[in-house]
């Protein structure tokens, strides 16, 4: 239960970040100011009051681009994750139930995208697609909805051979509503958990695309972009690079501390089996 | 089943994969609003000479055509020509792809070690208070990525206390003649110890980054079948039998746990050689990956999609040698 609370106030924290981002910020983000540029953070010696976190080698606020960065990895991971969920979950429960030529045809094509390598996939993607916001969140729900798929349609698997969903058919259920009705509900707990992960996953992923160059537009504001900026100024100014570094440490664990908390919580195995 | 049935079994499986792969890549990469044709004439050719070029690449006929031109090209070796490097593909994959395979090797054995290790303490602090500090500290292991590692690196031992060096191979005072591409073994071959301690070094950090953003996975699961394992009867019996409790861990509980974890480490090397990329980026690594992103950059069609089916051979030899080995290591798979 530790777990669910700390990384759902993690997660919180991030939110409200980005969600107060203009009032919070003292700077605009994108506002160069080249007479003070790689200014070390406000607390340490050297540091100037006006900008918090001190600035970066084109002199813009870190502070500022810290909370705009949570933005975008936000939006990224909810929409991305959410896609993943949906195209993975909806695949998975037509694969797992119905069995037969559609259940191979899903099983071959999971097959296919996990012998490539996750980021050479969304790299390939990424010359396809052209950048954008956009184009990282379709680029991530095409690559990733293997990860619910494949968990999923095992989960699936078992629950259709339960007593409960036989007799929902015999009661004269459809098959659509015995998919949602009885189906669903059960394998629900591990899809908010994968979701959760996924969240985790897709801020790492929209950080690396956007390092590589190949994520975000330039005037877009991506904790990934801040550490390819930092890459060039990380010798004389460390904080530059441990400060989008951070960002993406405690988003990715506040994902991972909720997701491994709820696994916990709602596995209705586990939660039996200590008591 | 015998392992060379499962090899041959494997490798057939591994045919249709590679054509539908090759076919998506191909596909996804012909649907891209660049014109290879334009790209690798010079910028004062006219209309006429471009459209020339586009009849010799093979760019004026249908999708299937131009697939099967490919297909024959690379079946016979002919991997098409680099647009933005003017050389071969093949080549330049062949040139690139020792590298990336040696930092590879070295961070799974990095990975391998502190996951295996880390998982065997985790299970020996069991039941004790400091278990959930353990605990939560795999969660925190899992949550940095191996970009995040090799940063990190760079600015603990590259900045703030130099000890290692982080750009490029091998350090730029030395020439190694190149003999098999692995720098190590051609160091070695030219008997050159100085060059073969600088490739050392600069292969250090960036397989140390990459190891230690596996291992945490690897420690949770032989953590959790240790614990199976230790449910079973004849860990009970070996206890009764007055066997020592380091003993039962090493040579009764160890073998049959390590099982599911080989198969998660065949898993989790796949991802790990395709993490490569951003590690060999991130320290000018001259590998694969940066032969990859360069590619991409300049949306050079032939190397992308060459460099994108090598990785994908390479995941499925992993996941092939895994699944042998499990085969050697499990005596009940045998004979089946």
């Amino acid at each position: 239960m530790n777990r669910v609370l700390t990384g759902g106030a993690l997660i919180a924290l991030v939110f409200a970040c980005a969600l107060f981002a203009p009032l919070l910020a003292t700077h605009d983000p994108n506002e160069q100011d080249l007479l003070n540029i790689l200014l070390p953070p406000s607390f340490a010696a050297g540091g100037d009051p006006a900008f918090l976190l001190g600035t970066d080698s084109l002199g813009r606020d870190e502070f500022a681009r810290l909370l705009f960065g949570a933005r975008l990895a936000l939006l990224v991971a909810v929409s991305a994750a959410c896609g993943a969920a949906l195209l993975g979950a909806v695949l998975a429960h037509i694969a797992g139930y119905f069995g037969g030529w559609i259940d191979w045809l899903i099983g071959r094509a999971v097959e296919i995208w996990l012998s490539f390598p996750p980021v050479i996939l969304s790299l390939i993607l990424m010359v396809g697609l052209g950048t954008g916001a956009d184009k990282v969140v379709l680029a991530i729900v095409l690559v990733d909805w293997t990860r619910f798929c494949r968990v999923l349609r095992a989960e699936v698997l078992v629950t259709a051979r339960r007593d409960y969903v036989a007799a929902a058919r015999l009661a004269g259920f459809t098959h659509t509503q015995t998919l949602l009705r009885e189906i669903l509900p059960a394998t629900l707990p591990l899809l908010i958990t994968l979701l959760s992960l996924e969240m985790g996953i897709a801020v790492i992923v929209e950080a690396v695309l956007s390092f590589v160059g190949l994520g975000v537009t330039a005037d877009q504001v991506a904790w990934g972009q801040m550490i390819a900026d930092a890459r060039t100024s990380f010798a004389e100014a460390p904080w530059t690079l441990l400060i989008p570094m951070a960002a993406i440490f405690l988003t990715v664990t506040g994902c991972n501390l909720l997701g491994d908390g709820l696994r916990r919580t709602l596995d209705v195995r586990l939660v039996t089996g200590r008591a | 089943m015998s392992i060379l049935f499962l090899v041959l079994r494997r490798l057939v499986t591994a045919v249709p994969i590679l054509l539908v792969v090759s076919i998506l890549l191909f596909v996804a990469l012909r649907l891209l609003p660049v014109d290879p044709a334009a790209m690798s004439m010079p910028p004062n050719a006219t209309i006429a000479d471009i459209e020339a070029k586009r009849a010799e690449m093979g760019l004026d006929k249908p999708l299937p055509a131009q697939y099967a031109i490919w297909l024959r090209g690379a079946v016979a070796g002919d991997f098409g020509r680099s647009i933005q490097l003017r050389r071969d593909a093949g080549p330049l994959v062949a040139a690139a792809l020792p590298q990336t395979i040696e930092l590879a090797l070295a961070a799974m054995l990095i990975a391998s070690v502190l996951g295996l290790g880390g998982g065997l303490l985790l299970f020996h602090l069991r039941g004790g208070a400091v278990e959930a500090i353990g605990d939560v500290g795999t969660t925190l292991l899992l949550s940095v990525p191996e970009f995040l590692w090799a940063l990190l690196f760079i600015l603990l031992f590259g900045v703030l206390l130099p000890v290692l060096p982080f750009i490029g191979a091998l350090g730029p005072q030395f020439i190694v003649p190149r003999v098999t591409g692995f720098l190590l073994i051609d160091t070695m071959i030219a008997r050159d110890s100085g060059a073969f301690v600088s490739a050392l070094a600069h292969l250090a950090l960036p397989a140390a980054a990459l190891g230690i953003a596996f291992s945490p996975a690897i420690m949770r699961v032989l953590r959790s079948s240790l614990l199976d394992v230790y449910h079973e009867d004849y860990i009970r019996q070996a206890r009764l039998r007055g066997i020592g409790e380091a003993r039962i861990l090493l040579h009764h509980a160890l073998p049959n746990a390590v099982l599911p974890t080989l198969t998660l480490m065949g898993v989790q090397f796949g991802f790990l050689f395709g993490g490569t990329l951003l590690v060999e980026l991130i320290y000018s690594y001259p590998g694969l990956g940066n032969l990859m992103v360069d590619a991409v950059r300049n949306a050079d069609l032939p190397v992308i999609q060459t460099v994108g089916l090598t990785y994908c051979i390479v995941v499925l030899m992993i996941g092939t040698l895994v699944e042998a080995l499990v085969l050697v290591l499990n005596p009940r798979l045998r004979g089946r």
